[in-house]
């Protein structure tokens, strides 16, 4: 039996579409736009909060009450139609801009970050990112964020110390609007759609992270993935965050096999029997990357060097897990079994402080595959009126 | 304290077909369909077990494994499951005893019913609410489930195959087989 290899497929997400005439512009003329349900609740935060628990809308967490005023002041700053289809979600609900928004408010997320929100949901909306896996196991899987662009430091989006949590910046409402739409809309809700054992701190105030192209050797991620210069965010999906740690090393190839043999372990992701392949991101900091990329030549020999690393002997493995990994020709003629098909798998990029010393591992889940979108630029409907 | 009016943030499917689906009726002559995956050695072992009393009851046998469900792979799957949707008459598909397993075992399950043929999921009994809150995600909250005890993968072949064998009936009932003399017999 031979490896299988990862091939991106040829499927999209469904097509956008309109509820109402847009003649009148998404300032809306006489038609009201927001079509969601309207609840009483007491007027405070506090109030809000319990209310939203009570009803299945939140998290626990303190909530902004998304009342009219606030929804049509957030769709206002930007250019889009609430009622605009972005997605289906795996259970065929629809996640409108207007639930979009209403989320956003909800987590305190900035205006100006609706349009990275919509880019996220649609990367995980497609079919190749398999999010009805990632919603229904028992791992602890969510989908993590990469940016790329200017847009980083417009939103504060961290990628330097702490950049994987812990950073005081409204990116984290931003990470936790999209976490409020993966349970009320995608249908990530712990014990009712999906039976994580253990869950995950990422599954509250989920992971958005820049990558440092200012001080990364290699064109950005997602230029290397999508051919996408600017403005753009690569979804993966994450069982967490591993920190690597290397006080020792010199050298290039002494750091890749570090990392290589600290990702690679019996119970990772990557050796699951339920999927034949998966695909891993890899943080690298940027004193190692600098390190590197002065012996590497490019990022693909980096991976290569890598990958080879990112690989046990198949003798590590008891009897019964060893069987179903060799019906599934996952070990190869040198008795290894490697973390993924290929070397290109390995998603690579730079980020975390100064201080380097560490590598962070980010193991997918099952096969789903990392996405990469263009973040489109807002424009706030007031400015278009005025046009 | 003041009142004031906020926007729902939730959005669910709203369609559902609350059928059963139709009976399996009789099983003699029909292509019964077992629906597997690659994870669970002990649903391989009480298909094989259950497909052996199906051909006795003269019924035919089939048999289709859920792998990949990305890129390429996905996208023969997909193609690979709706031509063995059509070459059967009753779907059983399992396991759902983990999380995406259920997904996938309810999700293609959903499929097969949608198609208009007999069909039954099998979930163990720790994932059983789960598999029904799916189903009806799915737009199919009256799917059939027959549920096994729980945990089930963790035995031996010694020990499952008596599950097999005491949770058969219990498969008929479910399925809606209304047998003849001569299945009784079998």
């Amino acid at each position: 039996m031979s490896i299988h290899l990862i091939k991106p497929s040829n499927r999209t997400t469904t097509a956008p579409k309109t509820l109402v005439s847009r003649d009148c512009g998404p300032a809306g003329c006489e038609v009201d736009w927001l079509t969601s349900k309207r609840v009483e609740v007491e007027d405070s935060i506090e109030a809000f909060t319990e209310a939203s628990v009570e009803l299945g809308w939140g998290d626990g967490l303190p909530l902004i009450p998304p009342t009219d005023a606030r929804v049509r002041t957030f769709l206002s700053e930007n250019d889009r139609y609430p009622d605009e289809l972005i997605a289906r979600m795996p259970d065929n609900s629809e996640c409108t801009v207007e639930k979009i928004v209403i989320n956003a408010v909800m987590a305190g997320a900035p205006a100006e970050s609706l349009e990275l929100i919509i880019a996220a949901i649609e990367a995980i909306s497609e079919p190749d990112f398999e999010l009805y896996g990632v919603n229904a196991t028992t791992a602890p899987v969510y989908p993590g964020f990469i940016v790329n662009g200017p847009i980083r430091d417009a939103l504060r989006i961290p990628y330097s110390y702490g950049c994987a949590g812990g950073v005081s910046t409204r990116a984290n409402a931003i990470g936790r609007a999209i976490r409020l739409i993966m349970r009320n809309v995608a249908g990530q809700v712990a014990g009712v759609t999906t039976q994580t054992t253990f869950g995950s701190p990422g599954r509250l105030g989920g992971l958005i992270l820049g990558e440092w192209e200012e001080k990364s050797p290699w064109a950005p991620l997602a230029e290397r993935r999508a051919g996408l210069a600017g403005n753009a965010v690569t979804a993966f999906s994450t069982m967490g965050t591993m920190n690597i740690l290397d006080t020792t090393s010199s050298g290039a190839l002494a750091f890749l096999e570090m990392i290589g043999k600290s990702v690679s372990y019996a119970g990772a992701n990557c050796y699951s029997p339920s999927m034949e392949y998966s695909e891993m991101t890899i943080g690298i900091n940027p004193i190692c990357a600098e390190i590197i990329a002065k012996e590497l030549a490019t990022i693909e020999d980096v991976q290569e060097v890598l990958w080879n690393h990112a690989a046990v002997p198949a003798e590590w493995f008891q009897k019964l897990h060893r069987d179903q990994l060799e019906a599934q020709g996952r070990v190869r003629s040198d008795g290894r079994v490697y973390a993924t098909p290929e070397p290109k798998d390995l998603v690579l990029f730079v980020c975390g402080g100064l201080g380097g010393l560490h590598a962070l591992g980010l193991h997918s889940f099952g096969s789903s595959l990392a996405q990469t979108k263009g973040i489109a630029q807002a424009e706030p409907a007031e400015a278009q009126a005025a046009e | 304290m003041a009142l004031i009016k906020v926007l729902d943030p939730t959005a669910k499917r709203m369609d559902d077909n609350a059928s059963p689906g139709p009976d399996a009726g009789s099983l003699t002559g029909k292509r019964i369909g077992f629906r597997l995956d690659q994870i669970w050695r002990c649903w391989d072992w009480i298909s094989e077990n259950w497909a052996d009393k199906f051909r006795e009851a003269g019924a035919e046998v089939s048999f289709w494994r859920s792998t990949n469900r990305s890129g390429e792979e996905g996208e023969e799957q997909a193609r690979s499951l709706d031509a063995w949707l059509k070459s059967v008459d009753i779907v059983i598909s399992g396991l759902a005893n983990c999380g995406s397993c259920t997904g996938w075992t309810i999700r293609d399950a959903v499929a097969a019913a949608n198609t208009g043929v007999p069909t039954v999921a099998v979930a163990t009994k720790n994932f059983e609410d789960f598999a029904h809150e799916l189903a009806a995600r799915g737009g199919r909250s009256g799917l059939r489930v027959h549920v096994l005890p729980y945990p089930l993968n963790e035995l031996s072949r010694e020990e499952v195959d008596p599950v097999a064998e005491a949770y058969f009936e219990g498969l008929l009932t479910v399925m809606g087989a209304s047998l003849t003399e001569k299945e009784i017999a079998a």
